[in-house]
């Protein structure tokens, strides 16, 4: 227990004549190494940005998640160019912390870095030679603690007292050459927002000076506090009482149990609104472009291995990652712009006491949610969860949300469950978002009592005060994030779609004879110009007994036979047709263990393999009769391949199964690990098997086919 | 009646009512949570006034001047936090 304790002697005020001059303490030379040190909250990574410009660099501290921004002093008016950016100094942006002695992940990290013990990936660990720490002139007398324990350690350093715009307009001075005195090292004013102060800046961290030696004697929590107070007392003055009454206005709505919870609802469904509307377009083109390039390449290259390899394994495994980049973008830009605001703090707090019972904190709503458009923002949004048990276990729970990838499985299901009744299909529907949801807090609660088993960190949290949102800031940390992803996702899925291309490829056989023989009868169409006429419907092709048919109709027919030929063949369809007795349990016959193994690296996969498998051809379209084949498509044994019960049971599967490798890939990096991933598809696949074999059986109790 | 009085001033910051301005005396957390409050501005001797109470609650801590932060903090932590409540 602690107590009040009677407040030490601060450090003496240095005298005048007991100083050493600055001068005599600052270094020889420029410094080649800084680090920005300061409490979160205090405008420190726009303040970066100003100081390092666009052109910084965004890595991970080796084996954790957290990040540093990385760049080189070459802000300022009178900005570097050349050589001079080359050499200038290296800023690390650490990250926030509140305390540099606490036993959480950010100060570990900055007590290793600021030790020479580590730095961000890309670089060369070595301790700084220099310090930037940056307090809050809007709540001076906290910040300035970090100050004192900066100083202790006695490096060359330079403080900057931000959001001096801020503590003018609410009529808070602060005196920059009293701190300075009291510090022994330069101080500067400024406004990272506006600009103001950033000149200034920048030449005080070209010759930073050592602190007074003072402060080696700080060791203490109270001392550094009793320094603390006693500077605040000389330095911080006001000319009138601060009124907070908007803030308690706007705290009154954002945090009521009711109010606060609308306001919410309100806020993400926006939000979310926002990010579907606009992203079609986005994704349209997007699609547009992979197509183009896809079909120029085709027309460029002769048909063969390499045109295969490169249109449908590379162009269309990235196009199917890239895809997606869209909604991340707009994603990490509104909520960048949301947080600036400081609104996002209040609706963790308030969300807190709805997921707390699951092992999750308010932290994780944003990425649950964000998840269903699509797990890999879902899963880098939480990023904001501060406890690493929290953030691991939300990561875990993410995938279970139903995402966009899913929406064509669940269509293609629940019309052969339902076919013509859309209010039971839209039961369905919504049955598949609720499963997810209650799988994904149980698979929370599961993992935060076994393997992620800890005490969690009680809210004590930070609400920053309401401000403007910094539209730059939120301009970097988009590109910031996209470029993660390109980079990581991109990089996994390229290497992933070419070795499930050449599974799906090989080895390749020739034509069956029945298709051999349709393609002389086309043939025989286009040159003779005789009629035939169709002795079987095909309504998948739209050929109707008894109806005159063209070249071109009978030559799709031929192609159909020799690519559900061929599909049967490959590495993967003849895997489909060894592992079919581990997936018989579950209803699936050899054709649907194709699917299934198929979409194992992107769920969207299952109906255009399906389409391949039962018919030959995969431009899936409800109007098209091809639902039609796929609802009449026979297994060997005659019986049909969707029957009710192995419908449901497939539903369930492609609810609560992993079936998505971007995301493995996403979380091995986000969770700090491939054994969570591995953990993450050994628990998705192991319930979704167990569920979908549990209704598949339910179902056949029923009554079901 | 000093011993009434010292009850009624002396309380759990979760006791706090909306308005009610104290200070905080002292923590009976485990040291870290109780080195995290402290680093947060929950200092021994800091003014609080509370902003909004509940499961949650929202503190204020305000120095002399207006200047200061705000800590939406969970009850297992408010309730483990002694202030002397200002009297008026």
């Amino acid at each position: 227990m602690s107590v009040v304790e009677p407040k030490p002697e601060p450090p003496a005020r240095p005298e005048a004549g007991g100083v050493e001059s600055p001068s005599v303490r600052s270094l020889a030379e420029v410094p080649t190494r800084i680090a920005v040190l300061g409490n979160p909250n205090v405008g420190k990574t726009t303040l970066f940005n100003r100081l390092a410009g666009v052109r910084h660099k965004t890595a991970n501290f080796p084996g954790t998640t957290q990040e540093a921004h990385l760049g080189r002093l070459v802000g300022g008016s009178s900005a570097a160019s050349g050589e001079a950016k080359a050499s200038a100094p290296l800023l690390i942006d650490l990250p926030g912390v509140y305390s540099l002695s606490l036993n959480v992940a950010e100060a570990q990290i900055c007590r290793a870095v600021l030790a020479g013990e580590l730095a961000p990936m890309g670089t060369t660990p070595a301790a700084p030679d220099a310090l930037l720490v940056v307090v809050d002139a809007t709540n001076l007398l906290r910040t300035l603690a970090l100050a004192a324990e900066a100083a202790a350690m006695g490096k060359p350093m330079v403080v900057a007292v931000n959001q001096m715009d801020v503590a003018r307009r609410r009529g808070l001075h602060v005196d920059a050459d009293a701190l300075s005195q009291r510090l022994g090292c330069p101080v500067v004013a400024i406004s990272a927002r506006t600009g103001d102060g950033i000149d200034g800046l920048v030449s005080a961290l070209r010759q930073p000076v050592q602190p007074l030696k003072e402060f080696g004697g700080l060791g203490e929590r109270s001392e550094i506090e009793a320094w603390a107070d006693s500077v605040y007392a000389e330095v911080a003055s006001a000319s009138s009482p601060v009124s907070n009454k908007l803030a308690d206005r706007l705290d009154a709505a954002f945090t009521h149990p009711l109010v606060g919870v609308g306001l919410f609802a309100a806020v993400m469904t926006g939000l979310f609104w926002v990010i579907f509307r606009l992203a079609n377009y986005p994704m349209d083109w997007i699609d547009a472009l992979f197509g183009w390039a896809g079909g120029t390449v085709a027309g460029t290259l002769p048909e063969g291995p390499i045109q295969s390899l490169l249109v449908d394994g590379v162009i269309a495994g990235v196009g199917a990652t890239v895809i997606f980049l869209p909604q991340i973008v707009l994603l990490f830009f509104l909520l960048s712009l949301l947080e600036g605001t400081g609104y996002l703090a209040r609706a963790a707090f308030v969300i807190d006491r709805l997921l707390r019972p699951f092992g999750l904190s308010g932290h994780a709503f944003v990425p649950l949610l964000s998840g269903h458009a699509c797990a890999l923002p879902g899963i880098m949004a939480a990023r904001a969860v501060p406890d690493r048990r929290d953030r691991i276990a939300t990561i875990l729970a993410v995938p279970f949300m139903s995402c966009t990838a899913r929406i064509p499985v669940y269509v293609l299901l629940t019309t052969l469950l339902f076919p013509g009744r859309p209010g039971l299909q839209a039961l369905a529907f919504t049955g598949c978002y609720a499963l997810g949801v209650v799988a994904g807090l149980v698979t929370s609660l599961l993992f935060r009592r076994t393997v992620l088993k800890g005490k969690s960190l009680p809210m004590a949290l930070e609400l920053p005060a309401y401000r403007l949102p910094d539209l730059r800031l939120a301009l970097l940390t988009t590109r910031d994030r996209a470029w993660v992803f390109l980079r990581k996702a991109g990089v996994v899925i390229l290497g992933i779609s070419v070795v499930l291309w050449w599974l799906g490829t090989y080895p390749q056989s020739p034509p069956p004879r029945e298709a051999v023989e349709l393609q002389a009868v086309a043939t025989a169409i286009e040159t003779t110009g005789q009629e035939v006429w169709v002795l079987e419907s095909r309504p998948a092709f739209g050929l109707v007994q008894g109806e005159a048919v063209s070249a071109a109709e009978v030559r799709a027919q031929a192609e159909s036979i020799a690519a559900r030929h061929s599909a049967r063949r490959t590495v993967l369809g003849r895997l489909g047709a060894t592992m079919q007795p581990v997936f018989e349990p579950l209803g699936y016959d050899r054709q649907l263990v194709i699917g299934v193994l198929a979409s194992f690296a992107a769920r969207e996969v299952f109906v255009s393999t399906m389409a391949v498998q039962v018919i030959g051809r995969e431009d899936f379209d409800e109007d098209n009769g091809i639902q039609d084949a796929l609802a009449n498509a026979k297994r060997d044994d005659g019986t049909p391949v969707f029957g009710t019960a192995t419908s449901w049971s497939l539903l369930v599967y492609y609810v609560l199964a992993m079936q998505c490798l971007p995301t493995l890939a996403v979380t091995a990096r986000e969770a700090g690990g491939w054994k969570w991933a591995g953990l993450q598809l050994g628990w998705m696949t192991m319930l979704a098997y167990v569920l979908a074999a549990a209704a598949y059986r339910i179902a056949l109790a029923m009554g079901a086919s | 009646m000093p011993i009434a009085a010292t009850q009624t001033s002396r309380i759990s910051l979760q006791q706090l009512r909306k308005g009610d301005r104290g200070r905080i005396e002292s923590t009976d957390l485990p040291a870290d949570d109780a080195a995290m409050l402290r680093a947060l501005g929950l200092r021994p001797d800091a003014p609080v006034r509370m902003c909004r109470m509940g499961q949650t609650c929202i503190v204020e801590v305000c120095d002399r001047l207006g200047g200061g932060c705000r800590i939406g903090l969970a009850r297992s932590l408010a309730e483990r936090v002694v202030v002397r409540r200002d009297e008026f």
